[in-house]
């Protein structure tokens, strides 16, 4: 809220130093948003606390000032007394719901309707609203004082009979900025014999608002409950000035200080003649409230000790009476325009405000430390991430959301029937639909890098994907891997590289199978360890990628592990085999290592057309091999491969 | 005479052996052998020997010869065998795949880390949240003004959502943890935005949350100064204010000096020669009571801010966007 230093002065002395005031008030919870210059004089923007509608006013901040400089306030000139009346006879007013507080009007005959004097129209200025004309500028200039919001109709033309109700589905106003807003049963309003006159607490509307034409005037102004102004201010998007106010929890009590402040300034300009009695509904009178504050609970939270005399003078200061002070616990009567100090800890923060947080000590977290309990996969979220970096890929972070052109490829990598999670309030298509995979967003990712004439793209992204199933909504956290390369990647290096992420987390027996999966990818595969499926892969183009289950292989991971060199040399033969087409290498190699103890490992050293060259390394760590012994095995293995694959040696 | 000989020998094995190329050899040769060499001045002065040691002495003397000179021609073939390849150490080197962390985990590590120093421990929570973890239970009720700051990305409204701030985390582990216990949490959020350079409907989040006896805002203050300080540096200005948040009585809020303008006012700043970097303050009675805790006996508090920014300037990236959408390049 901008703060012209010119009025604010009017009730409060102010300290010569603009950036000690401001620095202060940012300190106790108004931050300055923004100082400026306009004509001359001084205007400070203050972000204001959301909570605090009492401060959404120039006296408001004079009472935040007086209570940090400990000098007073000098309120404003006002009626010393309102002639209250329950009904009054040029209009009846019927209150339907109890979502209102409170209301007062009052009548004022013969108005006179003109520009505003240049005092007025300054002041508005500085603030920000635009001038009117001399009535509305009056109910603007007080709620820009009290912070209560007014507003003033047409006498002749709104009838004898005023309700304040809730609007039915589809009634429709015409507000004063000529905006049609089309109500629901929700919005407060209020109205008369031919319909809505204003939208309470927020906006008037056009027919009924006064004019040059006006002769005579009702002004109201009103409490209401702030969570319904909230949601019609919302609804219907009417932030106005009053409906900013109304949107928080206004002191009912404000309105008999706007009243009178407002009658005052009516009669002191001689704009019209009041009418002496003033209309209030006040159903349930608010009084100041008891709260009960521990003073082992100030220095416990505040974790500071501040002596009673200067908690008791702060308390002063802020207008909160102390009705009782003892040692243990103090007690409190709250003003009612602190909406906002409902419990003991409202309170505490009170008096850390004024005493201040600079004088808050700094201290180190001493008390005993909490057992860690962190879980596991944290840690190894953290770990399969620096593995992967290792292995030469970047990480990305994409978004949660699939873009519409990519959804072909969001589909669950999964048997599962499940569904995919949509939002039902997308801000636009390619922000509606969650990932399943985060199969889309890699792929994306990689063709930018293409288009961008990358050479090769190396990717990761640990990440979760999103998913409905059986009515609940599921999370699950995936390793997500793709791989380009300009020359043409083969399926053995990337898979070589999926092979290196599990040798790190020292899982050697994993199983590659065929799979069918989205009709987009070709190659489609998955990978097992001990049955379990842990992760789907597959290619696009000449992009590979596959994605991997960090659940599902946390509990496979071990610990790290390491053997020494053989004291007794291996024996290392190289055996060229043909076989018939379509066979499976990574069987035939399973099959050879199963052949006994002393076979310790075959590679795949080369392909060459239907020749396959394996290597064989034998070794016994207790011995040194003879050939008689290796000559047995390998023949074994020799007929193991014939029979079951129709494998032949080719010299 | 013999030890004269044997003496010489001696030094004259040392030279050669210790000699680095021929230009060296050439000189010790001619130091021995030349006109006024040592070995040809021995040899001069053979005659000056008792007849009786002159043959013992003469065949010591060509032994030495002989050793001496094939010494200094072995010397000279390995320095030829020796002769190194010319080579080009300024060849540029074959690289392999260099891998790199987002620029997010980097700054999530980092403050993980320094938030372990302090006994906290990590945790993490489900995006997908319902109303009541995400506001009800944080003094949120429905309808109350702090909403309006978060316009949510529902699922099904009005109950299940896309969590608007990692403080839905807050309430799970309220729920779930026995104090005393200290965690942070690092997270996608959400909301409902226009998006632009410096808002995304995603965006991340760090939180943290302490539940203990004794504590105090002294501690918070301690906490949240000891962090700033390690992550920001110790040379930067703390301010540690009054602010407003629901979810927390009292609170605070805790700027920096702005590193641009050094606290004296500019556009980064707005101004205010202060950048605000997190919100703070004691959890409130009204969520610690909803867990069943005596808010006379334990209390906590709990912080939180925005990550990306904090990212974007480390990493000087200008657009929050490119964050997350494979804009970046590494090296």
């Amino acid at each position: 809220m901008k703060i012209p230093l010119n009025w604010l002065k009017e009730y409060v002395k102010i300290p010569s130093s603009e950036s000690d005031l401001t620095h202060k008030l940012s300190m106790v919870g108004h931050m300055l948003d923004k100082k400026e210059v306009v004509d001359g004089q001084t205007i400070i923007d203050l972000e204001l606390r959301g909570n605090r509608a009492d401060c959404y006013s120039i006296l408001g901040i004079a009472r935040e000032i007086s209570a940090l400089y400990n000098t007073p306030v000098k309120n404003p000139k006002t009626l010393p007394k309102l002639n209250i009346v329950s009904h009054i006879s040029d209009c009846n007013l019927t209150v339907k719901t109890p979502l209102v507080k409170r209301v007062m009007m009052v009548v004022v005959k013969d108005v006179k309707i003109m520009p505003s004097p240049k005092w007025l129209t300054d002041r508005l200025k500085a603030y920000g609203v635009d001038p009117i004309n001399n009535i509305v500028d009056l109910t603007n200039y007080v709620m820009i004082e009290t912070g209560e919001p007014m507003h003033a109709f047409d006498l002749d033309k709104i009838g004898k009979n005023l309700e304040i109700r809730l609007a039915k589905n589809n009634e429709v106003i015409t507000t004063f900025q000529d905006i049609k807003l089309t109500l629901t049963s929700d919005d407060l309003v209020w109205a008369g014999e031919d319909g809505i006159y204003s939208v309470a607490g927020a906006i008037g509307g056009r027919y009924h608002s006064i004019g040059d034409g006006t002769k005579n005037i009702l002004v109201e102004a009103a409490g209401y409950d702030r969570a319904n102004i909230r949601r019609t201010v919302h609804r219907h998007n009417l932030l106005t000035d009053a409906g900013i106010r109304h949107e928080k929890e206004l002191d009912p009590n404000l309105v008999e200080t706007a009243f009178g402040r407002f009658i005052y300034l009516i009669k002191e300009n001689g704009w019209g003649k009041v009418e002496e009695s003033v209309f209030d509904y006040y159903p349930k009178v608010v009084k100041p409230w008891k709260i009960k504050v521990s003073g082992q609970k100030i220095k416990n939270l505040g974790g500071v000790e501040i002596a009673s005399t200067q908690i008791k003078k702060i308390l002063k200061a802020l207008n909160f009476q102390v009705v009782s002070f003892k040692k243990i616990f103090l007690e409190v009567l709250v003003p009612t325009y602190r909406t906002d100090v409902v419990v003991e800890e409202d309170v505490i923060e009170e008096i850390l405000r004024i005493y201040g947080y600079d004088n808050i000590p700094v201290k180190t977290l001493s008390l005993e430390i909490p057992s860690v309990v962190t879980p596991k996969f944290i840690d190894e979220e953290l770990s399969v991430k620096n593995q992967m970096v290792g292995l030469g890929f970047n990480e990305v972070i994409s978004s949660t959301f699939v873009k519409e052109k990519l959804l072909n490829l969001n589909l669950l990598l999964d048997e599962g029937i499940a569904g995919k999670v949509e939002l039902s309030n997308p801000p636009s298509p390619d922000n509606k639909t969650l990932r399943m995979t985060l199969l889309p967003n890699l792929f994306e990712f990689v063709e930018k890098i293409i288009n961008e004439r990358g050479v090769s793209a190396s990717l990761f992204e640990v990440g979760k994907i999103y998913f409905k199933d059986k009515g609940k909504y599921i999370e699950k956290r995936k390793l997500g891997i793709i791989s380009w390369n300009k020359d043409g990647l083969v399926f053995t290096k990337f898979k070589g590289l999926i092979d290196a992420f599990f040798l790190k987390n020292n899982i050697r027996e994993l199983d590659f199978s065929s799979v069918a999966l989205n009709a987009e990818v070709d190659q489609t595969f998955s990978i097992s360890i001990d049955r379990e499926i842990v992760g789907y892969g597959g290619k696009i183009n000449d992009i590979y990628f596959c994605e991997i289950d960090l659940d599902a292989i946390l509990e496979k991971v071990r610990p790290a592990s390491v053997t020494l060199w053989p004291k007794y040399p291996p024996q290392i033969e190289d055996h060229n085999f043909v076989f018939p087409k379509k066979t499976k290498i990574g069987e035939v190699i399973k099959t050879i290592t199963t052949e006994g103890p002393i076979i310790k490992r075959v590679d795949l050293v080369d392909v060459f057309k239907d020749t396959y060259t394996f290597r064989f390394i034998y070794q016994d760590s207790e011995k040194t091999l003879n050939d008689e012994e290796v000559g047995k095995v390998r023949n074994k293995i020799l007929q193991k491969v014939k029979e079951k694959f129709g494998g032949q040696i080719k010299e | 005479m013999q030890e004269e000989i044997m003496s010489a020998k001696n030094q004259a094995l040392a030279q050669i052996t210790s000699a680095h190329d021929n230009t060296e050899l050439e000189q010790i040769r001619i130091d021995l052998f030349g006109r006024n060499g040592k070995i040809t001045d021995l040899l001069k002065r053979i005659k000056e020997v008792p007849g009786d040691q002159k043959q013992q002495i003469g065949i010591l003397l060509n032994d030495t010869k002989k050793t001496l000179e094939s010494l200094i021609a072995e010397q000279k073939n390995s320095f030829k065998e020796n002769v190194r390849e010319w080579f080009d150490p300024t060849i540029p080197g074959i690289l392999p795949n260099i891998g790199n962390l987002h620029p997010t985990s980097v700054v999530i590590n980092e403050m993980f880390e320094i938030f372990k120093h302090m006994g906290f421990s990590i945790m993490e929570g489900s995006e997908m949240e319902t109303d009541i973890y995400n506001f009800e239970k944080l003094n949120l009720p429905k309808d109350h003004p702090a909403r309006s700051l978060q316009d949510v990305l529902y699922i099904e409204e009005p109950d299940v959502l896309l969590r608007s701030h990692t403080s839905s985390v807050e309430t799970r582990v309220l729920e779930k943890l026995k104090p005393p216990f200290r965690i942070v949490v690092a997270g996608k959020c959400y909301r409902y935005e226009n998006v632009n350079a410096s808002n995304n409907s995603m965006f991340y989040q760090f939180q943290g949350v302490a539940l203990q006896k004794g504590l105090s805002m002294a501690d918070l203050k301690g906490t949240l100064f000891y962090f700033a300080k390690e992550f920001f540096g110790h040379d930067r200005k703390i301010r540690f204010r009054c602010k407003y948040y629901p979810e927390v009585e009292p609170s605070a809020g805790l700027d920096l000096d702005c590193p641009f303008c050094k606290g004296k006012g500019c556009t980064v700043c707005k101004g205010r020669g202060w950048l605000e970097m997190l919100g703070a303050g004691m959890i409130h009675p009204n969520i610690l009571k909803g867990f069943g805790y005596n808010t006379n006996e334990i209390s906590g508090f709990a912080f939180g801010m925005g990550l990306d920014r904090i990212v974007m300037d480390r990493f000087k990236i200008k657009d929050i966007r490119s964050l997350y959408n494979g804009d970046i390049k590494y090296q």
